[in-house]
């Protein structure tokens, strides 16, 4: 039974920081530690913070990982995907304010986010976009839905 | 695809296969496993509050995860419950046997099982 997913980004900025030889090699270290029906890798689309990707989320904690190399991938499972300790030297953790946090911060908590509300981007980076069973379990079509079948030209229900 | 409902029943199917995302529920199961939970049998402890939570439909209201060394391993497998407005309690010497009763006195219940916590072992 799945109780992590790895989220890791395969937006084009990510992409070109050599995210899939990172998600080979966290898949091929998944199945080295015998943790494939426990750990699924899932690619998403651009989180929108491409400067410090390659970028890595791990859920339900949340933690947001940058710069990861390929050589910090068994450490990474080790560490954190077996024994729950995150691999702090990797956490992405800047909140924009002046006193530092130690540990992991989610995505929404950090500087570059916090201040922002996603609203036709917010499944980037949480989705994997080319299944779109993904899209609809967030909500994906049910406006559209309900004006189809719910409303009328004029706009009332 | 045709229905509002035919969308809604795709939405409920797949749901659990992504509700993992979202982050921080009310409950959350804290599984100690650092070396010597893992030595002491923390990834079966592990493994079956996730497979219960999965079958109790309850992936929506409680998080199973990971921790290091809480710094008891005489008392490993150490388990600690999170539950907003409410004091943690800490399971010790856990076993996936004891994971259902914690399950459906304590996660479903509300009432946590006394004599698997700390003060009583
Ligand atoms: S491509 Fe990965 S964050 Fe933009």
């Amino acid at each position: 039974m799945i109780r992590t997913h790895v989220l890791i980004c395969g937006g084009t900025g990510c992409t070109s920081s050599n995210s899939p030889a990172i998600r080979a090699a966290m898949e091929k270290e998944i199945a080295a530690k015998g943790l494939e029906e426990e750990v699924k890798v899932v690619q998403t689309g651009c989180f929108g913070l491409c400067a410090l990707g390659p970028i890595m989320i791990v859920y339900p904690d949340g933690t947001f990982y940058s710069r990861v190399t390929e050589a910090d991938v068994p450490e990474i499972v080790e560490e954190h995907l077996l024994k729950g300790r995150p691999v702090q030297r990797l956490v992405y953790n800047d909140t924009g304010d002046e006193k530092k946090v130690d540990g992991p911060v989610s995505l929404s908590e950090t500087g570059f986010y916090k201040k922002q509300m996603r609203l036709a981007l917010r499944n980037c980076g949480v989705i994997y976009p080319v299944v779109i069973d993904e899209y609809i379990v967030m909500d994906g079509y049910a406006a559209l839905g309900k004006v189809l079948t719910e409303m009328t030209p004029e706009g009332s229900y | 695809m045709k229905t509002l409902e035919e969308l809604a029943a795709i939405r409920e199917k797949m749901k659990s296969k992504v509700v993992l995302r979202e982050g921080s529920s009310d409950i959350r199961v804290v599984v100690g496993m650092a070396t010597c939970g893992i030595a002491a049998g923390a990834r079966p402890v592990l493994n079956a509050f996730v497979e219960e939570v999965a079958k109790e439909n309850l992936s929506e209201k409680v998080t199973v995860t990971q921790t290091g060394c809480i710094g008891i391993c005489q008392y490993e497998p150490v388990v600690e419950i999170f539950e907003a407005g409410k004091e943690k309690v800490t399971y010790v010497k856990m076993t996936a046997e004891k994971v259902k009763r914690v399950m459906d006195e304590h996660i479903k219940g509300g009432k946590p099982v006394a004599e698997y916590t700390i003060g009583n072992n």
